[in-house]
């Protein structure tokens, strides 16, 4: 920007905020003098050292009295009170932006819920066959160890001995087994559901 | 810097610039950024301030085939000045006392 761009869009920016001509006249004479001050061959860097015209003639203007920027820097203030609505909005359309995720993601998250609850299922169900199992093995012992023991006396009191090492065990991991994996499967279970409703009660408050 | 020069201060600045002889607007803001980081753009309101205030008076004077607006003292800044002095003079000793810690016991020093 050259001198006389700088003092023509001064002199513009001045006319504009009102000021009487007498003190545009003294302004542009002051700046026209520091332009020839700093030097002919200096203009460019003399007037990117001052800033913009405007924002010199706002300097000025707001001096003399002459507030012209204020009022829009008001209204502007004034803008803000309808800002909160528009988040609000915005929140409203975060509450339907994540219900459509939902939908969207579904073919995701379904096969993960599944794999979940099968997983769930099928722990379950090990510990309880295994737990079958051993139950079978020692009525099997049991029972096999009275019936050999008419025969081969040795045999038979080695699997009855066997059949009662086994409804130990089968008793022993029974009873901590059942009495807290079974609850503890519910608690899971229940934690797990409430998790995922406190998931959805969460992201409703947040949005809201 | 980052010590920031409020108004008051700047004005203070201008008048005792003027005061040791008469100048003109480019001059004093090349004075003033031996100290201070500012423009022309932030002197020319302060000195449309002291001069509405009838603390400076300006005279034009032939220079190189132009005329150069020259800023003159009135009894007025002269007396400002010295307010502005006194009150420097007082905030200095207080802003050292505290950050030089230059505390009564050992004023000799300054």
């Amino acid at each position: 920007m050259n001198k006389l761009e700088f003092l023509t869009r001064l002199r513009n920016a001045l006319e504009r905020g009102g000021l009487p001509s007498e003190d545009i006249n003294d302004a542009l004479s002051y700046y026209e003098e520091v332009f020839l001050d700093a030097g002919f061959g200096k203009e460019e860097e003399t007037a990117a050292s001052m800033g913009s015209p405007e924002a010199v003639a706002a300097n000025i203007l707001r001096e003399s009295g002459i507030n012209p920027p204020v009022p829009a820097m008001q209204r502007r203030g004034a803008v803000p009170p309808p800002q909160p609505q528009q988040k609000k909005k915005s929140s409203g359309g975060a509450i339907a932006l994540s219900i459509i995720l939902g939908i969207i993601t579904f073919p995701i998250w379904l096969p993960i819920l599944i794999i979940v609850v099968t997983f769930l299922f099928v722990a379950i169900v090990l510990l309880i066959s295994l737990v079958i199992g051993f139950i079978g093995l020692a009525v099997g012992l049991l029972f096999g160890g009275v019936a050999a023991l008419i025969h081969v006396p040795s045999v038979g009191l080695m699997m009855l001995g066997a059949g009662l090492f086994m409804t130990g065990i089968v008793i022993l991991i029974c009873r901590p087994a059942f009495s807290a994996a079974i609850p503890a499967c519910g608690r899971g279970i229940k934690r797990f559901c409430s998790w995922l409703a406190g998931l959805f009660k969460k992201g409703g408050k947040e949005n809201a | 810097m980052g010590f920031s020069i409020n108004a008051g201060l700047l004005d203070a600045m201008v008048l005792s610039i003027v005061q040791n002889s008469d100048t003109y607007g480019y001059e004093i803001t090349q004075y003033l950024r031996k100290a201070v980081d500012i423009s022309e753009s932030t002197l020319y309101p302060v000195l449309r301030r002291l001069q509405k205030g009838e603390l400076l008076e300006t005279y034009d004077k032939e220079f190189m085939g132009r005329n150069r607006r020259y800023y003159r003292i009135t009894p007025k800044g002269n007396d400002s000045l010295e307010e502005y002095r006194e009150e420097w003079r007082s905030h200095k000793k207080k802003i050292d006392s505290i950050l030089l810690n230059e505390g009564a016991e050992n004023h000799e020093q300054t």
